[in-house]
């Protein structure tokens, strides 16, 4: 599959999605307009590509500065993908936050108390 | 005069704290420039990072909410990637008062939602912090409830973020229309 490589903007995050060495990433800010068109294909791809793996190391980034309750779904949707992935590949989720943000820490908490199969880190930036 | 009616209107403005004031059609578009000026008062003021973002979560969440649901809508104008363009109306003001800071947003809403707003907000008002995380949690898993253009997740978010708690209010206009108004504080 075609790697998917897309610039960050003041509204969307930088989106790189490796197929051939399966990392993926998403690090920005999260606010689109149509939340729907913007991540729809792209999250279809990876659902499609994800789907047909076993025995993989799968590593997806989260390095989120905003995300707004619409972007919030999303995420939430990527984290069940990945979460059920696991079952038969060996995924890390990494959650990168500022040391000083405790609002993104929180939030990177929350979703990864729902995370039960694949591994979820917390990774504190300028600590 | 000019001059004189302007300034009055300014001065009480500026009583109620007010930094940014607009009434008019929301758009996406609006919501970046005045966010992205919002976000630049706020690291001028050197604003604490959290609350800073928490009074943009405010911001955008309200604004959203607006731009998709405000009853005040005009005919549509143009279509553009297929789909009809509308224009809503709303009024939105930030400020600070008391040491709080306040985002507040003000649309026409059809009379027959407003005792299904009128519950959801008393609803969510009514949780403590971790109701509302899984609350939170709990709509974005679901499905989309009927009639929302987003996750419907946004009041949620917003008495998530209002550390100070939220005011809403309704005022029925005409048979049709009840003017609602929402006021969170950080």
């Amino acid at each position: 599959m075609e790697n998917i490589l897309v610039e960050a903007t003041d509204r969307t995050p930088q989106i790189q999605f490796d197929f051939a060495q399966n990392r993926f990433a998403l690090r920005g800010e999260s606010y689109p307009e149509d939340v729907a068109e913007f991540y729809g294909p792209k999250v279809r791809a990876l659902a499609a590509h994800i789907g047909q793996l076993s025995g993989t190391r799968i590593e997806f980034h989260f390095e989120l500065i905003y995300f707004n309750s619409s972007s919030a779904k999303v995420l939430i949707g990527l984290f069940d993908l990945l979460d059920e992935a696991a079952e038969n590949n060996e995924v890390e989720i990494f959650w990168h936050y500022e040391a000083d943000d405790a609002n993104m820490q929180e939030l990177g908490e929350e979703f990864g108390e729902d995370v039960a199969r694949a591994s979820f880190r917390m990774v504190a930036k300028g600590a | 005069m000019l001059a004189k009616q302007v300034l009055q209107f300014r001065e009480l403005l500026f009583q109620e704290g007010i930094l940014f004031c607009y009434s008019g059609y929301m758009t996406e578009e609006i919501l970046s420039s005045i966010g992205n000026t919002l976000k630049q008062k706020m690291a001028m003021d050197k604003t604490d990072k959290n609350i800073a973002r928490g009074v943009f979560t405010l911001f955008v969440e309200q604004v959203q909410n607006v731009i998709r649901y405000s009853s005040e809508v005009e005919p549509v104008a143009r279509q553009e990637r297929g789909g009809d363009v509308e224009l809503r109306y709303g009024l939105l003001t930030v400020g600070q008062k008391q040491g709080k800071y306040f985002v507040s947003c003000a649309n026409m809403v059809a009379r027959q939602d407003v005792e299904r707003l009128r519950g959801n907000l008393t609803k969510i008002q009514g949780m403590d912090r971790e109701q509302l995380k899984a609350f939170y949690k709990e709509v974005l898993r679901g499905a989309t409830p009927e009639g929302s253009k987003g996750a419907g997740v946004g009041f949620v978010d917003i008495a998530r973020h209002a550390t100070h708690g939220f005011q809403f209010d309704f005022h029925d206009v005409n048979d049709e229309y009840a003017y609602f108004c929402l006021k969170a504080f950080i």
